[in-house]
């Protein structure tokens, strides 16, 4: 059975949609890519789905659970989501963040117990960011703190992780190194993620299942083996590509095709 | 870690400074009286300051105490409410809202009240939920505060309020005493009915803080991550709303416009122990009513036998501080 189920999603901000009539399932255990050029509404989606916009209409089942008749407590027990970027208005520690991904297993009052200690160091761990824990959130650097975020998302101990565009802001090094991070947490920790990204070639080693988002509805969805041809990037993203097979991987990936005036000029 | 540590030694320093606080506020007044007074009366039953001790300074001191301290609480909730180490009550126009509340009810000439609360109250309080309201749905784009459009939307707001209050006030023949009173703030008429009024008030609105104070770490996150942490936004939002705005209103209706007094003290302890709201909470409150009442003993002092509008003690030392912020974001 598909742990998650999204049918005919609608949603926006209050002035019209900005996604519409999109369905798509994932399986246990999946990693899912939604891919789509800038304002596609990729953010808007993986919102969408968790239930964070109040504009919006369709269903989604969560271990076939109507999403949207949950209470918020609930939902953060099976979703975790790790945002595009972290706005600075307080400095917390990273320990104080890690903290926050405990609260929704904790009783208001309750301070933490043994276990919650234990599996934030876990989490600490996992992502090579014990060092820091007391640290302010602050002084890290983009790759950093994208780790902390990850690492809270963990702490929450939910079946299902998303991240939106976890390496926007991030140099190509830190990027890789975040899939890397992610792919590890799908195999050892048996998460089922979704994920948006605008980079094609960053997720094809690690995706299962790609989904192609273009001015808020889905173009395509299938294995990247079948999506990653040059009529559907061309559709998608509207560039010219050719797709090549990568040299270590065997994988396909696109290149982009360059045109030079002056060749073109000669070659006539 | 290392904050907690730190929150254990500014613990017994605020206990000090409070110690310093009460007994200043004993001693300094109009009548002289020393330390020598003060042991005759609390050791050896000499009732000769009986009167100026317990009913005229102690419960001053009280009163001051809980008016910076639920002043200082609003601007903590308030800042994490807005996402905005600038916020208080004064800031964004709650406590002007407020002011205009109490003196519309002295207008009218309602002395009622309604199931115990003085209806002025009430009044203070709609009118300050009312102006905070509206500035919360004018400076909200897309979910996301704008710092300038919620500051200059709560000074103008604020000071919409102030013109009506000082209007109502101008047709009345004693239009002086109460404009100083309402517009710069006093505890000048400080009495023991004030303190049972304002105490209630205060612990309730401390202890509903302190069990919403994890709710207030997620929501500063921002709403999308509040929810996704298990955070119900909604009805926290609501929560801490009515909260900071009863605060305000309460101390408004006991003291007079106030301004900037919350917005100092929960800043320096976040500065000093971090961010995190259960401690920022409670440290607060007891900051922001020390804070206050060495205010008040300046407020009396300076001028002494006359008194100045501890507002202007507060704004003097506030305002500045308030500019310093702005221009630090840039």
């Amino acid at each position: 059975m598909a742990i998650l189920e999204v049918l005919n999603l609608r949603a926006g901000y209050g002035n019209g949609a900005v996604i519409d009539d999109i369905c798509f399932s994932v399986e246990r255990g999946q990693f899912i890519t939604v891919l789509g050029p800038n304002g596609s509404g990729k953010s808007t989606l993986i919102k969408a789905v968790q239930g964070l916009l109040q504009d919006t209409s369709g269903k989604v089942h969560v271990e076939g659970h109507d999403l949207f008749r949950m209470s918020r407590r609930k939902v953060a027990r099976m979703i975790a989501f790790v945002p595009q970027g972290y706005d600075l208005a307080f400095d917390y520690t990273v320990w104080e963040i890690v903290a926050m991904g405990r609260y929704v297993h904790q009783k208001r009052l309750s301070s933490f117990s043994a276990q919650d200690n234990r599996m934030m160091r876990e989490v600490l761990d996992l992502l090579g960011v014990s060092h820091l824990r007391d640290k302010k959130i602050g002084q890290l650097s983009g790759g950093e703190r994208q780790r902390v975020l990850i690492a809270r998302a963990l702490a929450q101990d939910t079946p299902l992780l998303f991240l939106d565009e976890p390496s926007a802001h991030l140099d190509l090094a830190y990027g890789l190194e975040i899939f890397r991070v992610v792919e590890r947490l799908q195999r050892e920790m048996k998460k089922t993620i979704l994920c948006t990204e605008h980079n094609i070639n960053l997720v094809i080693p690690y995706s299962q299942r790609l989904v192609f988002l273009k001015a808020g509805r889905i173009q395509a969805q299938g294995p990247p083996d079948a999506l990653i041809t040059r009529s559907w990037i061309k559709e998608v993203f509207g560039a010219d590509v050719e797709i090549r097979e990568n040299l270590h991987s065997g994988l396909p990936e696109i290149s982009l095709i360059h045109r030079h005036p002056q060749k073109e000029e000669k070659g006539r | 870690m290392k904050l907690k540590n730190r929150g254990k030694l500014f613990f017994p320093l605020l206990l000090f400074l409070l110690a310093t606080a009460l007994y200043l506020s004993l001693v300094v007044g109009a009548v002289p009286t020393g330390r020598r007074d003060l042991c005759n009366f609390l050791f050896h039953g000499d009732h000769t300051f009986q009167t100026i001790f317990i009913d005229l300074r102690l419960s001053r001191a009280l009163l001051a105490f809980l008016v910076g301290a639920s002043l200082s609480l609003s601007g903590a909730i308030l800042q994490g409410y807005f996402q905005n180490p600038m916020a208080d009550p004064f800031v964004v126009g709650v406590s002007s809202g407020a002011s205009f509340g109490a003196v519309l009810c002295l207008f009218l000439g309602i002395e009622a009240s309604v199931l115990g609360l003085p209806l002025q109250n009430l009044f203070a309080f709609g009118s300050g939920l009312g102006i905070v309201s509206i500035v919360y749905l004018l400076s909200r784009r897309k979910f996301i505060f704008k710092v300038e459009t919620l500051l200059l939307t709560g000074i103008a707001s604020g000071a919409l309020a102030s013109a009506l209050t000082s209007f109502l006030l101008f047709t009345r023949s004693d239009s002086f005493e109460q404009a100083v009173f309402w517009l710069l703030g006093s505890l000048a008429l400080a009495d023991w009915r004030q303190v049972s009024i304002i105490l209630p008030y205060f612990l309730f609105s401390l202890l509903l803080a302190q069990w919403l104070a994890k709710d207030m770490n997620l929501l500063v996150m921002g709403d999308d991550v509040a929810q996704s942490l298990g955070c119900p936004v909604r009805r926290v939002r609501q929560a801490f709303l009515c909260l900071s705005t009863l605060l305000a209103a309460v101390s408004v209706s006991v003291s007079g416009i106030i301004g900037f007094a919350g917005l100092i003290v929960p800043h320096g302890v976040r500065i000093l122990l971090g961010p995190d709201h259960k401690r920022l909470f409670f440290f607060s409150s007891l900051a922001g009513g020390i804070f206050l009442m060495f205010c008040d003993l300046l407020a009396r002092t300076v001028l002494s036998p006359a008194e100045l509008p501890i507002g202007i003690i507060t704004a003097a030392v506030g305002a500045p501080f308030f500019i310093y912020l702005l221009h630090r974001r840039r």
